[in-house]
């Protein structure tokens, strides 16, 4: 096949895959609109501090597990209230590793992937017991919740000298600290990098899970939403594609987990509490929770607000998210972003007859 | 094709749940081409039948073969793989898919092999213009049609419908017997559980009657019609057709 013939095809694929039907944002302007908030977000750190552009990758750093819980639970119907234990669990592991070798270069890759390989594991075992048992759908916010608890409580007690591993000490209540920040060779990604490599991971991740969604795959999981039974008996092995969006959903919040424990040199058992594992729920509930975009757009922003709130010295910072939460299912039950981009279309098309 | 001209046998199938027999040694076999229409009173273990043959459920004891493949311990998706395709007795097409995207989920991708079936399906339900439509735009009778179009995504060697013409007016439930005869002409092998006497009439072969779980009789469409016994089990005088 020529060149010629093939690039209608490719423009094809990879149009089906970026722009296909299963997310917001595909008409032209709106391509415009995500180039040129990229194209901000690049050239931010010109113009910013580089305490405010790390501030901004804080804000930034837990789309990836807003993504997994929005694949999981918007375009696959499985509500997970236990993100948070993969996220803790990969944070965890990655500073144990990473601070066990100082003065390796590689350390803080071995790190990472042994961070979202430990994640992966745990989601791996829970999923097996949870979709190869078939458990009703309803147990799993249960099951992932008291995950994130136990976790919670095992973290806690690992205060004193026998909770040291090689140098690492887990530090119970008081967490562990001194986590190095991840390194490439000799470079070790702070400050602007630090922010570059939040950014990086956003979009590729964005990118990446759009074209998931719009995947033959992805259109199996929305089927499996829908109807297991009439899936299954199209051919597909259900509890398999459960278990794999399962774990797909946790690598996504481990890689949230390594970026924070990045950010902040530091990670205490309190990430895994009962507020934090809400927050995931909340942020993806407000946003509409099958859209990716619609969920990167509010997860960034109610981060914003939370941060800012507390940092302030505001006590009800998670009153007023909770009052979101609250005020979006009553009036906007599919979701803020994609109540607006709906109404938003039907005002277009009414527009149109007019004219 | 293969050694055994069988394409489904069912053995000696028991199920029970609690009190209830659902199924009492059930034996069952569909030759290669085969169009066999399942009859049979409310209760009389038509859709449980279905249920053990595409492993919804597990019968307590007997065994299914397909293609000549024990497949009684398989999970539904195993038998899906290994040639079984069918529809239910609600509708359940998804409904918050285009007509495209239903029938791309049925079809694993554009890359299927050997989908005669479901091509002639397709254009015989004049399903082909309707891709881009909301499902849930669709008639009734045209979902049921598009849910037959999906069983076959996957070139199963003998398709399953459970009442596919329920609901449907009587032209539109005539259309639906032509193009299962077509289909059936084309080499698949058809079991339909139906109610419709002038729809079994049209499209039938051989006829199983099923009674209280097991299978009364079977034969060819006038033998059954002309039998006194069915006549009775249908008018509800159970127990003195029984014995």
């Amino acid at each position: 096949m020529s060149v010629k013939m093939a690039a209608p095809i490719l423009r094809s694929c990879l149009g089906r895959a970026l722009a296909g039907p299963h997310d917001i944002g595909r008409t032209k302007p709106a391509w415009l609109a995500m180039a040129l908030v990229a194209i901000s977000f690049l050239s931010y750190p010109a113009i910013a501090s580089s305490f405010s552009a790390t501030n901004v990758a804080y804000y930034l750093l837990n789309i990836p597990m807003a993504f997994g819980l929005s694949l999981l639970w918007g375009y696959g119907g499985v509500l997970s209230f236990g993100q948070v234990a993969f996220f803790a669990v990969s944070g965890y592991v990655y500073g144990i590793v990473s601070g066990n070798f100082p003065d390796a270069t590689w350390a803080t890759w071995a790190g990472s992937l042994a961070g979202l390989a430990a994640a992966a594991a745990l989601a791996a075992a829970l999923g097996y017991f949870i979709f190869y048992a078939r458990v009703a759908a309803w147990i799993v916010p249960i099951l992932t919740l008291v995950l994130a608890l136990l976790l919670n409580t095992f973290l806690g007690l690992t205060a004193g000298a026998q909770w040291t591993i090689g140098q690492v000490a887990l530090g119970g209540y008081n967490g562990m600290t001194g986590i190095p920040a991840f390194q490439i060779g000799s470079f070790v990604f702070q400050d602007y990098a630090f922010y570059y490599l939040v950014l990086g991971v956003v979009l590729v991740s964005f990118v990446g899970l759009r074209a998931f969604v719009n995947s033959h795959r992805g259109q199996v999981l929305m089927a499996i939403r829908e109807d297991v039974i009439r899936t299954e008996l199209l051919g597909y092995d259900v509890r398999l594609e459960q278990l794999f969006v399962f774990v797909l959903a946790a690598v996504l919040s481990g890689i949230s987990g390594l970026l924070y424990v990045q950010w902040g040199n530091y990670i205490t058992p309190s990430v895994t509490s009962l507020q934090q594992a809400a927050l995931p729920v909340i942020w993806v509930a407000v946003a509409g929770r099958d859209s990716l975009l619609a969920v990167a757009i509010v997860t960034f922003l109610l981060n914003q607000l939370s941060y800012i709130l507390s940092s302030a010295g505001n006590q009800y910072a998670l009153v007023i998210i909770g009052v979101f939460l609250v005020a979006v299912m009553l009036f906007a039950p599919e979701g803020i972003v994609l109540r607006l981009v709906r109404l938003a279309q039907r005002f277009r098309i009414r527009k149109t007859e007019v004219a | 094709m293969s050694k055994n001209p069988h394409v489904l046998q069912a053995m000696a199938l028991h199920k029970r749940f609690g009190g209830v027999v659902a199924a009492n040694a059930v034996d069952f076999s569909l030759m290669q081409g085969e169009l066999r229409c399942v009859i049979g009173p409310n209760g009389a273990g038509k859709s449980t039948f279905f249920t053990l043959l595409c492993g919804i459920q597990k019968p307590d004891s007997g065994r299914i073969l397909l293609n000549g493949h024990d497949v009684t311990k398989l999970e539904p998706f195993r038998r899906v793989r290994f040639g079984i395709g069918l529809t239910f007795q609600s509708n359940r097409t998804f409904r918050m898919m285009s007509v495209s995207e239903n029938l791309e989920t049925a079809r694993r991708g554009s890359m299927a092999a050997d989908a005669l079936h479901f091509r002639m399906a397709l254009v015989a339900f004049g399903l082909a213009d309707k891709l881009d439509l909301p499902t849930s735009r669709l008639a009734h009778h045209e979902m049921q049609w598009l849910e037959i179009c999906m069983a076959l995504g996957r070139a199963p060697t003998v398709l399953l419908l459970d009442e596919p013409t329920a609901g449907m007016s009587p032209a539109e439930t005539m259309r639906t017997a032509d193009v299962l005869k077509e289909l059936n002409r084309a080499g698949l092998a058809i079991v339909v559980v139906e109610h419709d006497i002038a729809f079994v009439r049209a499209v039938a072969q051989t006829v199983t009657v099923l009674h209280q779980g097991a299978v009364f009789a079977e034969g060819t469409v006038d033998e059954i019609t002309a039998r006194e016994d069915v006549r009775n089990i249908y008018l509800g005088k159970v127990r003195s057709a029984a014995q």
